[in-house]
C-alpha cells in the first residue's frame, strides 16, 4: 500500500524529513502544516502537496486523511500534536526529546498507549552508521565487557531555529536536552539501563543557555560513561567522537580525525556551511533509514526499532542531567 | 663543582629518563641509586654504570646535593624523611607525592622544617603545547575559562602501579594529579569539590582501573578528567593527556603527546614521538634549583599536596556516591 504522510513543522527538521519521505517508495507526502514562511512555501512546492497553516493541523488531518503524522515542531509543542494525532488513530513519528518535562513525556506515552496507535521516536543515534556499527561490535562481544565509554558531540550555537527557540533554555533545554539526548538514547540502547547520573553545565554569556555540559553515567553492569555536549564550538561543523573501552578491546572514532571530504575555497569558512562532510548515499542516510524502518514496521506489523518507552527513558536521562546541573547532586535513575 | 645527585629507586619508570637527564647534564653527577629490589639495582648498574645500594642510608652516606625519589608511592614519606634527616637540601619526588593527605602534609612539613627544597614531578608543566595554550588563554584569546574536559588515559601499567599495597590505589591514584596541576595553572584556584565514578572494569585489577572525575572550581567552573587505564596493549602509544578548554568566547583543544610519526611494521603500528622531552627540561630545572637558583615553573611540594587532596576526596566520593568537598 501507499502510506500517506502529513508533516507538521517546516523548520530544519521538517525540511529534512519531507525530503527523506519523498525518497521513500510507497510514501506520499499529502500535506504540510506550518507557519507561513518562504521556507514552508518552498517545501510544499517541492513536495507538491497542499500547504496548511500551523493552526490548521486538525483540518489537515481531516482533509488529507494521513496514515502517518510526522511531528517536527519545537519540543514544547510535541504533546499537543501527539494527543490530537493519537485521537485521530494515526501512526505517529515523533522526534526525541519527547518533551520538555517528565510530566509531558508521560502524557505523550499515555496518549499513544490509550489510542493504541503505532509510534516511533526519531533522532536516534542508533541510525547513524558510525554509532550503529559501534553498537553492533559491542553486541557481538568485539570489545568484551564494556568498561569505559566516551561520547562527544560538538557544534556551535543553534541560531537558525524559528523564533530562536533552540537557544532558549526554557523551551529547548539547551545542549543537554536537545543534543546530548540522542547520545543518551544510544548509550541506553547499547549498554543497558543506567543507575545514576552526575552532570555539570555552563551557560553561554550571550545566550544564557546551557551550551556546554559534561555528564557521567553509571550503568547497571558497572560500566561508566562520559558524555560531552557542546554548542560552544563553531557552527560550521558537528564533531562527534566515540570511544568504547572493554576488557578485550577498544573502539575509537573521531569525525575530526577521519575526514573523507574537505574543501578549501580561499574565502570565509561560512560559505561551506551545509555541505555534508561525511557523505552517504541516500539509502544509508540516518534520517532516511529511520523513516524507512517505521514504514516497514507498519507494513509488516513488526516491532518498532525505537519505541516511545526508549525515547522516554533517554529524555528522562537528559532531564535528570539538567536536574543534576541545577542542584549539584547525583540523580538516581529508575 | 659538580652537583651530586642520587636516585631513590627505579620503581617508577620515569627514573630512567631522569637518570639520563642527570647523566647528560654537564654540571651534575649521578652518585648512585638505592632500591630494595635487586633486579632493578642490577638493571640500573648495567644501564648507568653507577653504584647501587640496597638501602637509602647507604646512598645518603655518599653525600648528596639533591635526590630524586622515584620509589613506590607508599615509600615516599619515609624516604623523604630520611633524606631530610640526612641533610639533603633538595628533593625531587615523583607524583603522587603520597597516597594520603596525612602523608603528603607530613612530607611538606618535614621539608619546611628542615629547610629542604621539595619539588614534585609534574612534567606536563614543561610541555610547549601546554605553554602555548596557557599563553593563548592569558592573552585573552578565548575569554575566561568556563569548563575543561580532560583525559589522562594510559595502558594498564606494569608491576606495582596497580597494586594498592605499593601504589595506594589504582588509575585514580596514578593519573589524577597531572591534569589537576594543569587545571591549577589554568584556573589559578583550588578545586572546591569532586565527584568520582571508578571501577575495576577493564583488567580485573585489584585496584580501580577506570575513573571519571568531575571537579568543581570556584565561580561554577568545572572540569572532568578520565584517568582510565583504557588503552589496550596494541594501542600505538602509551596514552594521552588532552584538555578541551572552553572559554567565554572560544575553545582551545590540546593534546600534549600528539607530535608523533606513525610507524607501521608487521608487528603493528607505533607512534614515535618527536615532541620535546618534558622529563629532561624538568630535571634540568630541578638541577638549577639544587644549585640555588629559583624556578618559576618547577612544581613544589605544596603543588604535590594539592593533587593528593583532590585524589583523596575522589576516593571518598567513589565510596559515598556523592560529590565531596575539598
Amino acid at each position: 500500500m501507499t502510506y500517506r504522510v502529513a508533516v507538521v513543522g517546516a523548520g530544519n527538521l521538517g525540511q529534512i524529513h519531507v525530503r527523506n519521505w519523498m525518497k521513500l517508495q510507497d510514501v506520499v507526502v499529502v500535506g504540510v502544516a506550518a507557519n507561513s514562511t518562504p521556507e514552508a512555501e518552498g517545501l510544499t512546492r517541492t513536495a507538491g502537496c497542499p500547504a496548511f497553516g500551523a493552526a490548521e493541523f486538525d483540518e489537515m488531518l481531516a482533509t488529507t486523511k494521513p496514515d502517518i503524522v510526522d511531528i517536527c515542531v519545537p519540543t514544547l509543542l510535541h504533546r499537543s500534536y501527539v494527543e490530537r494525532a493519537a485521537a485521530q488513530k494515526m501512526a505517529i513519528f515523533l522526534e526525541t526529546p519527547l518533551a520538555r518535562t517528565a510530566a509531558d513525556c508521560q502524557a505523550i506515552v499515555d496518549a499513544v498507549d490509550k489510542s493504541g496507535v503505532k509510534c516511533m521516536a526519531g533522532g536516534a543515534g542508533r541510525f547513524s552508521p558510525e554509532f550503529r556499527n559501534a553498537a553492533d561490535e559491542v553486541f557481538v562481544g568485539g570489545v568484551g565487557n564494556p568498561g569505559v565509554v566516551r561520547v562527544s558531540r560538538m557544534t556551535g550555537p543553534r541560531t537558525n531555529s524559528p523564533g530562536n527557540w533552540l537557544m532558549d533554555q526554557a523551551q529547548s533545554g539547551g545542549v543537554v536536552l536537545d543534543f546530548m539526548v540522542r547520545d543518551f538514547e544510544w548509550l541506553l540502547h547499547t549498554f543497558g539501563p543506567a543507575t545514576r547520573i552526575y552532570a555539570k553545565g555552563t551557560r553561554g554569556p550571550a545566550s544564557g543557555l546551557v551550551d556546554y555540559a559534561l555528564a557521567t553515567i553509571r550503568f547497571a553492569t558497572g560500566a561508566i560513561a562520559h558524555i560531552t555536549g557542546s554548542w560552544a564550538h563553531t557552527a560550521e561543523t558537528v564533531q562527534t567522537t566515540l570511544e568504547i573501552a572493554g576488557d578485550r578491546g577498544l573502539i575509537e572514532y573521531d569525525s575530526a580525525r577521519y575526514k573523507p571530504f574537505t574543501i578549501s575555497t580561499g574565502v570565509d569558512a561560512g560559505s561551506v556551511s551545509g555541505l555534508q562532510e561525511s557523505p552517504l548515499n541516500d539509502q544509508d542516510d540516518p534520517c532516511f533509514l529511520q523513516l524507512q524502518a517505521f514504514v516497514r514496521c507498519l507494513s509488516e506489523n513488526s516491532p518498532i526499532p525505537v519505541t516511545l518507552a526508549e525515547a522516554q527513558e533517554a529524555t528522562l536521562m537528559a532531564l535528570a542531567a539538567l536536574e543534576s546541573i541545577e542542584t549539584g547532586r547525583v540523580v538516581t535513575l529508575q | 663543582m659538580s652537583l651530586r645527585i642520587g636516585i631513590l629507586s627505579f620503581a617508577n619508570l620515569h627514573a630512567y629518563s631522569y637518570g639520563m637527564a642527570v647523566l647528560s647534564h654537564p654540571g651534575a653527577e649521578l652518585v648512585g641509586m638505592s632500591d630494595h629490589d635487586a633486579y632493578r639495582r642490577r638493571q640500573a648498574a648495567e644501564l648507568f654504570e653507577i653504584p647501587t645500594y640496597a638501602t637509602e642510608e647507604e646512598l645518603i652516606e655518599q653525600g648528596l646535593d639533591g635526590a630524586i625519589v622515584a620509589s613506590e608511592t607508599v615509600l615516599h614519606r619515609s624516604q623523604i624523611e630520611q633524606l631530610a634527616a640526612g641533610g639533603v637540601k633538595a628533593i625531587f619526588c615523583e607524583k603522587p607525592l603520597a597516597t594520603s593527605v596525612a602523608d603528603a602534609k607530613a612530607i611538606t612539613d618535614c621539608c619546611r622544617k628542615a629547610g629542604v627544597k621539595l619539588a614534585t614531578a609534574f612534567p606536563c608543566r614543561y610541555s610547549p603545547v601546554f605553554r602555548q595554550a596557557l599563553k593563548s588563554i592569558r592573552d585573552g584569546k578565548i575569554g575566561s575559562i568556563r569548563a575543561i574536559c580532560a583525559t589522562n588515559r594510559t595502558m594498564y601499567p606494569p608491576g606495582w602501579y596497580a597494586d594498592p599495597r605499593w601504589s595506594g590505589g589504582g588509575a585514580v591514584m596514578d593519573q589524577t594529579s597531572h591534569v589537576a596541576d594543569l587545571n591549577w595553572l589554568l584556573l589559578g584556584g583550588e578545586a572546591v569539590d569532586v565527584y568520582a565514578e571508578i571501577g575495576s572494569v577493564l583488567h580485573r585489577s585489584r585496584s580501580e582501573d577506570a575513573g571519571l572525575l568531575t571537579i568543581g572550581y570556584k565561580n561554577d567552573v568545572f572540569s572532568t578528567l578520565d584517568t582510565s587505564w583504557s588503552r589496550p596493549t596494541s594501542y600505538p602509544t602509551w596514552g594521552d593527556v588532552t584538555l578541551q578548554i572552553v572559554g567565554v568566547s572560544g575553545v582551545v583543544n590540546i593534546s600534549l603527546f600528539a607530535q608523533n610519526l606513525v610507524h607501521y611494521s608487521n608487528a603493528g603500528a607505533n607512534w614515535q614521538s618527536w615532541g620535546s622531552s618534558l622529563d629532561r627540561y624538568m630535571i634540568e630545572d630541578f638541577l638549577r634549583t639544587v644549585a640555588g637558583e629559583e624556578s618559576e615553573l618547577l612544581a613544589t611540594g605544596l603543588d604535590g599536596l594539592r593533587g593528593v587532596k583532590l585524589l583523596e576526596a575522589a576516593y571518598k566520593s567513589a565510596t559515598t556516591g556523592h560529590p565531596v568537598s575539598i
